[in-house]
């Protein structure tokens, strides 16, 4: 058996407020724009990072917020744990949840997840005669598929941050990472060689949640998507 | 040199559980009420065994799990053999061959475990239960919904009143593509982005498709308005039948349970891929499990449609039973007395050695009562 650990009860959880997973850090300040748009507004202190509080209350009754890392909020939505989220497009294609639906593209977080290399390396000999090549990247599954599809394994090495500088001190020969405006890179001599994929965040909703409380998860992405239109038709 | 320390005897391998008292009896009576309910409505049972050739195990729709199946070599016949990770590949089997001359529609159930190859972070378990019913020869909406309705009542049987059925259509958006003329690659990333919802994924490779499916994408929910998406969605005519036929099952539905909670999801077409026609995935409110699935597929060339429902699932929805009482019975005791309580439905714990204080050793034992002058006398909780 599994040890059993506290599980709300259903009869109480159908009731329960729904929980919206957010990302700390960088999409954290866009989000805001886009719950107001959508006439959500958490509690004062939910965009302070010192806080320590970790859920928020919302004006709306049915509905509270948590704040979480990026990587984390697929996680909390793929276990149920949260029905709603906002998370960015490359952490779903990492992780790759079959219970994770992405109804929404919110095009806030806009940037891609590209391959960069040291410019002196850059070009230097041709890729399509690699058998592997050694990668830092805190995307591994994402760094796999990509260079398995050009039948090059890929030697990953893990890394949570600072993954420019893993070339220049010999870790690896190239990275895979989320690439904004670029100046990162350059400015740690590095050169973009190829874009994987673009990314943008998606509203994400728990499967399990879109179908045993249709009509309130139905009525959250409706708001969301309202609250874009005005986005769309000024774009 | 380390040593690395001995694996502790208790450690199972991933996946792999063993269900201790209450659990273990607890599955078993869940499992043995699917199966009275299946049986009262005719459904009658089949085992087949755990495992076969590989061949015959993974002809057809067993090719939808051949991935999850474990193979192992038969040093009698030199064959490979796999364990079932599925049963309705096997009663296809059966029904196909042995019972090819049983009239028709056939109905058999089937209770039993399956093993798959691995789980996933969410779903971990390798070894799941099922029990199941088939409906094999017909092919309409009366056969749709009896499926459904003897799921619902037996899950009642098992103390799950309060669940919803997901009902979808795996046919749907692969006869949309086609109509449209989407194919190859194209065709498997548009079907990969509508699997998971992805709205982006699906503006972005679906062509002139796109506003149709995003429509009928954000349609899941309650059956009335999603066959009103249905309705009002521009679909050629095989992708209109489909929504007929839909339509058709959910009115037989609810003719007969109107009560009962049916969503509807139009371009899902998730499952064990082998479905071809209205499907169904069953939830508890409240838990993040599906506790059942089923739908419509090709027993060779009969029309089946079948419900496998997972009592490890629904042990963990639906609420505890009572447990039977334990009732000490000192030495010396009429056995008579003792066998009267059994029918009673109590559990009777025979004393093995002569007790000088035999309310101690009950309790000791874990006992609820104690036989004493015939009578079963309760014992106060311990703490």
């Amino acid at each position: 058996m599994t040890a059993a650990f506290p599980a709300p009860t259903p009869e109480a959880e159908t009731d329960a407020p729904l929980i919206l997973a957010l990302p700390k850090g960088r999409i954290l300040a866009e989000c805001g724009t886009l719950l107001a748009r959508a006439g959500i507004t958490p509690a004062a202190d939910y965009t302070d990072e010192s806080s320590r509080r970790l859920r928020f209350p919302t004006n709306e009754p049915g509905l509270d917020v948590v704040r979480v890392r990026p990587f984390d909020v697929a996680t909390f939505v793929a276990f149920g744990g949260a029905a709603l989220g906002i998370c960015g497009a490359d952490v779903l294609m990492e992780f790759d949840y079959p219970e994770i639906y992405a109804p929404l593209d919110l095009g806030i977080g806009r940037c891609r997840i590209a391959v960069a290399e040291p410019r002196a390396t850059a070009g230097s000999d041709d890729p399509s005669r690699w058998s592997s090549v050694r990668v830092a990247s805190k995307y591994p599954t994402i760094t796999r598929r990509h260079f398995a599809a050009r039948g090059i394994q890929a030697e990953v090495v893990e890394l949570s941050g600072a993954m420019e500088l893993a070339p220049g001190l010999g870790l690896a020969r190239l990275i895979v990472d989320l690439v904004q405006t670029g100046s990162t890179l350059k400015a740690n001599g590095l050169v973009e060689t190829e874009v994987i994929a673009p990314v943008t965040s998606r509203l994400i909703v728990n499967r399990t949640a879109l179908k045993t409380r249709p009509e309130a998860i139905g009525a959250w992405i409706a708001r969301f998507r309202e609250a874009l239109a005005p986005v769309r038709a000024a774009a | 040199m380390t040593d690395d320390p001995p694996p502790n005897p208790a450690l199972l391998p991933s996946g792999l559980r063993d269900l201790l008292p209450p659990d273990a009896a607890t599955e078993a009576a869940t499992v043995e009420a699917l199966m009275e309910v299946f049986a009262a409505h005719g459904y009658e049972r089949i085992r087949p065994p755990l495992l076969e050739f590989e061949d015959s195990l993974l002809a057809g729709s067993g090719a939808a799990v051949a991935d999850q199946t474990f193979r192992l070599m038969d040093p009698d016949s030199q064959r490979m053999m796999g364990l079932r990770a599925d049963t309705t590949p096997q009663v296809v089997r059966i029904a196909t061959t042995r019972l090819g001359g049983a009239p028709r529609p056939l109905r058999l159930s089937y209770a039993g475990q399956c093993l798959r190859v691995r789980g996933s972070q969410i779903a971990p378990d390798r070894q799941v239960p099922q029990a199941g019913i088939e409906l094999i020869g017909r092919d309409s909406p009366a056969a749709d919904a009896e499926i459904v309705l003897v799921g619902a009542e037996a899950l009642a049987a098992a103390g799950l009143a309060r669940v919803s059925f997901d009902l979808t259509l795996p046919t749907l958006a692969p006869a949309l593509m086609e109509a449209a003329g989407i194919a190859g690659p194209a065709g498997a990333t548009l079907a990969r982005a509508l699997d998971r919802k992805d709205a982006a994924a699906v503006t972005r490779h679906g062509g002139l498709l796109a506003p149709v499916l995003t429509e009928l994408l954000l349609a899941a929910g309650p059956a009335d308005r999603a066959l009103a998406a249905l309705t009002a969605a521009p679909l050629p005519p095989p992708a209109r039948a489909l929504a007929d036929r839909l339509a058709a099952t959910v009115a037989a539905i609810r003719a007969r349970a109107p009560g009962l909670r049916l969503t509807i999801d139009p371009v899902e077409f998730r499952g064990y891929r082998y479905h071809t026609g209205v499907s169904v995935t069953i939830y508890a409110p409240g838990r993040h499990e599906e506790i059942g699935r089923g739908g419509r597929y090709l027993c060779g060339d009969d029309p089946a449609t079948g419900l496998t429902l997972y009592p490890d699932a629904l042990l963990r929805a639906a609420p505890a039973r009572a447990p039977r009482p334990r009732l000490f019975v000192p030495p010396d005791s009429d056995a008579d007395v003792a066998a009267r309580f059994r029918t009673l439905g109590y559990a009777t714990i025979a004393a093995l050695d002569p007790e000088a204080d035999p309310a101690a050793e009950a309790r000791r034992l874990l006992c609820t009562h104690l036989l004493r002058n015939g009578a079963a006398v309760p014992l106060p909780p311990t703490d």
